[in-house]
């Protein structure tokens, strides 16, 4: 059921009245940013240049040869495909385990309360964890007759224990939407499942996984695009060491417009190239689990 | 019989997956436990090995530093401030633009309605760190660089195109009987909406205000570079530069900075546990 206004030149008038505010709040401070970030790509502005010159491709062109833009496009895969299983899958077994089991609410929130922390405080909690010295963490390691190691410091460990930080810090978050998820699953359909013989591990693959198939999606996207942007863990933990270790694209975006060479045109452009990564992995996604129809 | 051996082993398989759950979930908890003991431990202690788990004898200490100090970087108490200013700021910019907008979205007819609605929606997908360098240049013209508005209405721009979206699912799904008898009294759009629409929709008004507070109080890389004063930085901002001010066998104050940085968000957590939930599930079901 939809109420619908009548038409006419008055509620044509009021509608818009109604979005005005929104609307200029989105246009002025999304959209001419989004549009002026791919002018300033094609300028060589800088932080405190009053009129900045046209220069073409001159800005992408570079980019071709940054070498540490490169690293940290390579660095930013890497932390996104080895982050996407952990946060994919842990939730998910979680969602599955307590769904079914006693204190739901309670587990949920104990999982949940790390994503209400600021990225600030959840890099600040493990940097002291992981403190290489003092640390609980190598403490217990120690203790358990493994070995302690500098996480933070080793070129081969550090992103690692960016992915760990991180899987902390979000897995309360998909653990909430999976839950949601599972509780439009019908009943009734486990009840099939186990009438024809299927066991638990047989029902997960035949009814939760497909049915599951659109909130799959949502979280698989939602990741992909944070996971290509990741930057406080990374400032907070490593500032992007040792060495180039943990530079990652948007750590990079940052040195080059506010801390190192205040460029914005060529800072602009790797925003550009980045947005078309994240776009095209975006589209392929969809692509690839949109496939059946939903239920 | 063999009926009553079947539920004893589903009794035991259910009571050890609780368990292993609670025990998951009190390991998941520790990292912020850890941090909370660390806040409340005599500098001294906090490094010595094997850790200490109970901060006995505890001191408030660490609080009072970040709280009161006049050093040039422990301006937490200060930062406590700016950062609730600008996330109440943020909370009624976007519940009130998102408002107004939702509604002709779900329940009027006009031209253009289903275009600025795909423009919406569509934003949706565009990465934050693009607008980035654009959005800075936008705020140095408009001379709002560490103002609170410079922090406050990118902020909201942030988070008005989910907030519409949030907010027309649920007014469409309202009855449209409702506004028609308000319609047929006489009531013009304005009244409806303030009067019918507004007071039925407090649930889903509410998660918006939670999920747009969270954002703006953590939020770090747009006050980041927005900032430069450093008595108006946020607290993440705040946090990050205590890190760099103290020796790091001395992490009580920073402890300290980051427990007091989690307090608001955990009381509205626990006060508002399922309207968070709640939230969360609209924000990823209809994707």
């Amino acid at each position: 059921m939809r109420a619908q206004a009548p038409l006419g030149r008055r509620a044509w008038v009021t509608a818009y009245l109604f979005l005005a505010p929104g609307l200029l709040l989105f246009l002025v401070f999304r959209v001419y940013p989004l549009l002026d970030g791919l002018r300033l790509s094609f300028t060589n502005a800088r932080l405190g240049r009053a009129a900045a010159a046209w220069v073409g491709l001159a800005n992408y062109q570079r980019l071709l040869d940054d070498t540490r833009f490169h690293v940290s496009l390579w660095n930013t895969a890497f932390y996104t495909v080895a982050s996407t299983l952990p946060i994919l899958a842990l939730p998910l077994a979680l969602a599955v385990a307590l769904n079914r089991g006693a204190l739901r609410t309670v587990l949920r929130s104990a999982f949940f309360f790390p994503f209400t922390l600021s990225v600030v405080t959840v890099g600040l909690t493990w940097l002291w964890l992981l403190d290489p010295v003092v640390g609980p963490f190598n403490y217990y390691l120690r203790a358990a007759g493994l070995p302690a190691r500098p996480w933070l410091a080793e070129p081969a460990l550090a992103m690692w224990a960016i992915i760990l930080t991180t899987v902390w810090w979000v897995t309360g978050y998909y653990l909430v939407i999976y839950l949601a998820g599972l509780q439009d699953i019908p009943r009734d359909l486990y009840e099939a499942a186990a009438i024809d013989g299927a066991g638990a591990w047989r029902s997960f693959w035949a009814v939760t996984l497909p049915l599951l198939r659109p909130v799959l999606l949502f979280v698989f996207v939602t990741h992909i695009i944070g996971a290509f942007q990741i930057f406080g863990q990374v400032y907070i933990l490593t500032d992007g060491g040792p060495g180039d270790a943990t530079r990652t694209a948007v750590q990079h975006l940052y040195e080059t417009a506010f801390k190192n060479f205040f460029h914005f045109g060529s800072a602009s452009a790797m925003a550009w190239v980045l947005f078309a990564v994240i776009a095209v992995f975006s589209v392929l996604q969809f692509r690839l689990l949109r496939g059946h129809a939903e239920y | 019989m063999a009926q009553r051996g079947v539920r004893r082993r589903v009794d035991v398989q259910s009571l050890l997956l609780t368990g292993s759950l609670v025990f998951l979930a009190v390991l998941w908890l520790l990292p912020a436990v850890w941090v909370l003991v660390t806040s409340l431990k005599p500098t001294p202690s906090i490094i010595r090995l094997p850790p200490e788990w109970i901060p006995w004898p505890a001191t408030g200490a660490h609080y009072y530093d970040v709280l009161f100090s006049t050093s040039r970087t422990a301006r937490i108490g200060r930062a406590f401030l700016n950062s609730a200013v600008v996330a109440l700021g943020a909370v009624v910019l976007v519940v009130g633009t998102s408002a107004l907008a939702a509604y002709p979205l779900a329940r009027m007819r006009f031209p253009g309605r289903n275009l600025v609605f795909a423009l919406l929606v569509g934003s949706l997908m565009i990465p934050n760190a693009v607008v980035l360098v654009p959005q800075y240049v936008l705020t140095q013209r408009l001379g709002w660089l560490s103002t609170y508005q410079g922090l406050i209405v990118p902020e909201a721009a942030m988070t008005f195109a989910f907030g519409v979206f949030l907010l027309r699912q649920f007014f469409l799904t309202m009855p449209a009987e409702l506004e028609d008898a308000a319609r047929i009294d006489g009531a013009n759009a304005w009244q409806i909406f303030s009067r019918i629409v507004v007071p039925l929709s407090q649930p889903v008004l509410g998660a918006l205000a939670i999920f747009a507070f969270r954002s703006a109080w953590n939020d770090f890389l747009w006050p980041l570079i927005a900032v430069n004063r450093p008595e108006m930085f946020p607290l993440p901002v705040a946090l990050a530069l205590l890190r760099g001010a103290y020796q790091s066998e001395s992490y009580g104050p920073i402890m300290a900075g980051a427990a007091l940085s989690a307090l608001p968000l955990l009381v509205v957590f626990i006060v508002a546990n399922r309207r968070i939930v709640e939230g969360v599930r609209l924000s990823g079901l209809k994707g």
